[in-house]
């Protein structure tokens, strides 16, 4: 598929519009609609760049900005709920427990726990990135085909 | 001092796996959990085997927002070489891969610039 600057610019917007939490949300038809691009065209172009399609990524979307708040530990779990475009808390916690493998709460108090510094984000949400790195076993550096390499599960 | 080991901001890593495996053919050398992420690099089978590509877990804000932005402005954030970049086109068009730029000579270089699904732009070049 090449896609051309403008269809490019396009899903971009449709990436921040899907972003936003406004209600009632957008359908996909809707939002392929202020697109002027048919819904067929739109999901199929959307997954291509996005790797997922509209409706999941706005789920995702979603769940990342839920993570964000309960992090911050300044709302209960029913606001987050509600902030973030949830109309039910089942549901909600119920999707959270099942992608991120904990219940909204069982998060935020894991969260509360850890070390905080005033006015800095939670360390969850400031993952260091290469700094993953230093949490690895010894034998990740070993040479490959080495005694302790060998001893590594997955390698 | 010597450089070993490279990365790449992705938005999910699972999907980052498969696309820089499955489909650009990459292979995974190390997958190792740490905490909520995964400690996950990649060789390229063309190598050379011990210069890695970390597919770093893109959650922090400040990340994401440079990485979005880049995106948007088409700037890729990594290049690979190819020795037949039309045949890696047309590879990878078959295989569903967007691209922006389809193969064009560029002063030294032919490029093409195609997306990678987890929120980055990628360049293929081949030196002429």
């Amino acid at each position: 598929m090449l896609l051309r600057h403008e269809g490019f610019r396009r899903l971009c917007r449709a990436r921040d519009l899907l972003r936003e939490a406004r209600e009632p949300s957008p359908s996909i038809e809707e939002l392929a609609r202020e697109l002027h691009i048919s819904p067929f065209h739109f999901i199929r172009q959307f997954e291509a760049v996005f790797g997922t399609t509209p409706h999941q990524f706005r789920i995702q979307a979603r769940l990342d900005h839920a993570r964000h708040l309960l992090a911050l530990g300044e709302h209960s779990v029913t606001d987050v709920c509600m902030e973030v475009g949830f109309s039910s808390l089942g549901s909600f916690s119920a999707l959270f427990a099942r992608r991120l493998r904990e219940t909204p709460s069982a998060y935020q108090r894991r969260i509360r726990r850890s070390i905080q510094v005033p006015g800095a984000l939670p360390a969850a949400l400031t993952p260091g990135c290469l700094s993953l790195m230093s949490h690895l076993p010894a034998t990740a550096f070993c040479p490959p085909g080495s005694q302790f390499s060998r001893s590594v599960k997955g390698f | 001092m010597r450089i070993k080991l490279t990365s790449i901001m992705v938005d999910d890593q699972d999907k980052a796996v498969r696309f820089y495996t499955e489909t650009l053919g990459f292979r995974k050398k190390h997958d190792i959990p740490v905490g909520e992420y995964r400690w996950i690099t990649v060789t390229s089978p063309e190598g050379p085997n011990d210069l890695e590509l970390a597919l770093e877990p893109n959650a922090n804000p400040a990340g994401k927002t440079f990485q979005e932005a880049m995106f948007k402005q088409g700037i890729p954030l990594a290049a690979f070489e190819v020795s037949d970049i039309k045949g890696e086109f047309a590879r990878l068009t078959a295989a569903g891969v967007a691209f922006l730029r389809s193969p064009a000579q560029a002063g030294p270089v032919t490029l093409a610039v195609f997306v990678d699904t987890c929120g980055n732009l990628i360049q293929l070049y081949q030196p002429s």
